[in-house]
């Protein structure tokens, strides 16, 4: 009847990772989550609901992200979680906040979502019932003694005159998911989108452990074959701890543009270590600049630039209490700046403002340049007009020893003019003179 | 509605301007630090939101000094974040902080090549940054058509170092400077800026290493005494 229909056989332990993943990733909304097997999802949200705006943004808020990772939900809210379950298995998509409505809600349902022995069920259309208000309007002693007690605790526990403990989910200590992909992927960048699924799931568990990471390992398993190769691992460091989903993708984005696969890809796996306590921070009161105004983060960009390109590419300046000039500043880690203000460079640059020394040039040549030398003057395009100088700089003999450091130097600094009008900072030394700066 | 003040109100807009008056912008710009040259921008300064394109005709003719005072304060009193891209030299810290730049607000990034202008545009994407200084010696049009594009709805400055011999070839920049030295001064010639054309070049006392102590009492031309080196090694 149906010739290109695929039959696949149903895989229990994938059905059950999928619903631990998607409890990780409830971890996002409240950190009270039940697992029930099969297909069943409990979370706690009372606590919740003001901080996502109310139960019918947060409803719509969980249903969108579910679907996000791939699933098709049917979800219900209800004061009593057994009710919550009869509604999403009855009808889906209802919203009951208070007690009072709950016994006309449930009164709508099929007897069905009960999930009755046949022989009860059959007992209980021989009485007449037809739906779950027939069942709440007979007397409970009557059912209890007919069809035990079991049933009519549970219509008790829905209406939220019994109490109903659930076993919550416990989130584990260290992430580590994978996922299968439903095809084989070529290209790196592609797999982004299917990771981002992992990054959502891995943001969940962050938030229910109030952590966040600041450094995470993907890892791209390739097809089997004849000469299958190791998976491809892939170590994300990030500027500072953090559960953004987008700020993680983002970066990943960039790396996978980069990365070169030696096979095509079938599953992703995602670990992450070394979670670190997240201190929480206030929302402000006015949408300003800084974090959450709608553009990026510095610590965002800081990421994508050094995603991009590399560690070294990026970094920030300091200076340093130092006479000769190769020495007065220094590079620093840029993730440094954006955690903020470190306090030894405070201390340095306080330092420096007591020492005045000389002008100096807003650029430096990273290697002096030899200068040729006519009539007892420097040429550099003509002849170099002297202006300021000399200005002593020497020894350094505590460092000479050491394999990449300047040693001992002996040099005279001069501002110097060209033809063209460029401001130079040069120096004579004992082999001659040198162009080291420009006055930009 | 009459026809006038239609007019009167397409004059309103910060993109429509007369011939023969400077242009106002729409967010006020950021003091140069030279009253000269604040006078002679529209929005009395560097604008924000715009791509400024600066053009000298030698290195070290005062280029950066120029920028300095605009940095300084942006650093220090908005708080803001300075990116620095793919300068040509290493940007010397003591300098820039003598120069009153905050340094804990300083970002330098190498970039090569057509990383350069992909990292100047993510720039302007991120949030509290305040100025973006890049070095773009072989952009092409159409990158620096989309670099326009981001910063106008950004609201950081954006400076452009470009050679001197791009100022012929048309250009998406509302501002448009060429720089020479003469002197002690920098000359400024406003190629481009909206509002009337300024063909008179304006000199701007940047800061020169000469204002500070240590300048030669007697003519520079003469050889500088060489108190302990030997005169061997320089003849």
């Amino acid at each position: 009847m149906l010739p290109d229909l695929a039959v696949r056989e149903r895989a229990i332990e994938r059905e059950q990772a999928a619903l631990r993943r998607l409890a990780c990733w409830a971890g996002g909304f409240t950190s009270e989550v039940c697992c029930l097997p099969p297909s069943m999802l409990l979370l706690e949200v009372a606590a919740s609901l003001r901080l996502f705006g109310g139960a019918a943004n947060l409803c719509a808020g969980v249903v969108a992200g579910c679907t996000a990772q791939g699933h098709l939900p049917r979800a219900a809210l209800a004061p009593t979680p057994l009710a919550a379950q009869w509604l999403a298995i009855g009808d889906g998509d209802q919203c009951c906040r208070t007690l009072d409505e709950l016994p006309h809600r449930l009164g709508s349902l099929p007897l069905s979502v009960l999930a009755l022995a046949a022989a009860d069920e059959a007992r209980l259309a021989s009485f007449g019932a037809r739906s779950l208000a027939d069942l709440l309007r007979w007397p409970r002693a009557g059912l209890a003694r007919r069809l035990g007690p079991g049933l009519v605790a549970d219509l008790a526990r829905a209406l939220g005159e019994l109490p109903d403990p659930r076993q919550r989910f416990i989130f584990p200590e260290l992430f580590a998911d994978r996922l299968e992909l439903p095809m084989r992927v070529e290209h790196a960048p592609a797999l982004g989108w299917a990771a981002r699924r992992l990054i959502d799931a891995l943001c969940g568990w962050l938030a229910a452990r109030g952590g966040g990471i600041s450094e995470c390992v993907f890892e791209f398993g390739h097809e089997s074959g004849a000469r299958r190769p190791p998976p491809t691992v892939l170590v994300l460091g990030l500027a500072g701890a953090t559960r953004d989903p987008e700020r993680i993708s983002r970066v990943l984005g960039e790396r996978l543009q980069r990365l070169q696969l030696p096979a095509a890809v079938e599953g992703i796996g995602l670990r992450a270590e070394a979670p670190t306590a997240l201190v929480g921070h206030s929302r402000s009161l006015f949408a300003e600049r800084g974090e959450g105004a709608g553009g990026e983060s510095m610590a965002g960009l800081l990421e994508r630039l050094q995603a991009r390109l590399g560690d070294d590419g990026v970094h920030a300046l300091s200076a340093v209490a130092e006479h000769r000039p190769e020495n007065a500043w220094r590079r620093v880690a840029a993730a440094s700046l954006t955690g903020g203000r470190s306090p030894s460079s405070l201390l340095l640059a306080a330092a420096l403002r007591h020492s005045a020394a000389g002008p100096r040039p807003l650029c430096l040549l990273a290697q002096p340049q030899a200068l040729r030398e006519q009539a007892g003057r420097p040429q550099c395009g003509g002849p170099l007009r002297l202006l300021a100088g000399p200005e002593r700089i020497e020894s350094g003999w505590w460092d000479a020893a050491e394999p990449d450091a300047l040693g001992d130097v002996c040099r005279d600094y001069f501002v110097a003019i060209s033809r063209c009008d460029e401001w130079l900072w040069i120096f004579r030394c004992r082999s001659g003179w040198f162009l080291h700066g420009v006055f930009a | 509605m009459s026809s006038s003040t239609t007019l009167a109100q397409i004059l309103e807009r910060p993109d429509v301007w007369r011939g023969d008056a400077l242009a106002r912008a729409a967010l006020p710009g950021v003091p140069t630090g030279f009253t000269d040259l604040d006078r002679e921008l529209p929005g009395g300064g560097w604008p924000r939101g715009g791509l400024t394109e600066l053009l000298p005709r030698h290195r070290g003719v005062g280029e950066l000094s120029l920028l300095l005072p605009a940095l300084a304060r942006l650093s220090r009193d908005e708080l803001a974040w300075l990116v620095c891209i793919a300068p040509p030299y290493l940007l010397y810290a003591p300098a820039l902080q003598a120069g009153g730049v905050d340094l804990s607000r300083l970002l330098v990034a190498s970039a090569p090549g057509r990383d350069a202008a992909w990292a100047c545009e993510r720039s302007l994407a991120a949030d509290g940054v305040g100025a973006i200084v890049v070095w773009l010696p072989e952009v092409q049009a159409a990158a620096l058509r989309r670099l326009q594009l981001a910063a106008e709805v950004s609201q950081s400055l954006l400076f452009v170092f470009r050679p001197a011999t791009c100022a012929s070839q048309p250009s998406p920049a509302p501002l448009r400077l060429a720089l020479e030295g003469e002197g002690e001064h920098l000359i400024v010639h406003l190629l481009k800026r909206r509002g009337s054309a300024q063909p008179l070049p304006l000199p701007i006392a940047v800061q020169r290493p000469l204002r500070l102590r240590h300048a030669l009492a007697r003519p520079a031309s003469a050889l500088p005494a060489a108190r302990s080196l030997p005169r061997t090694a320089i003849a």
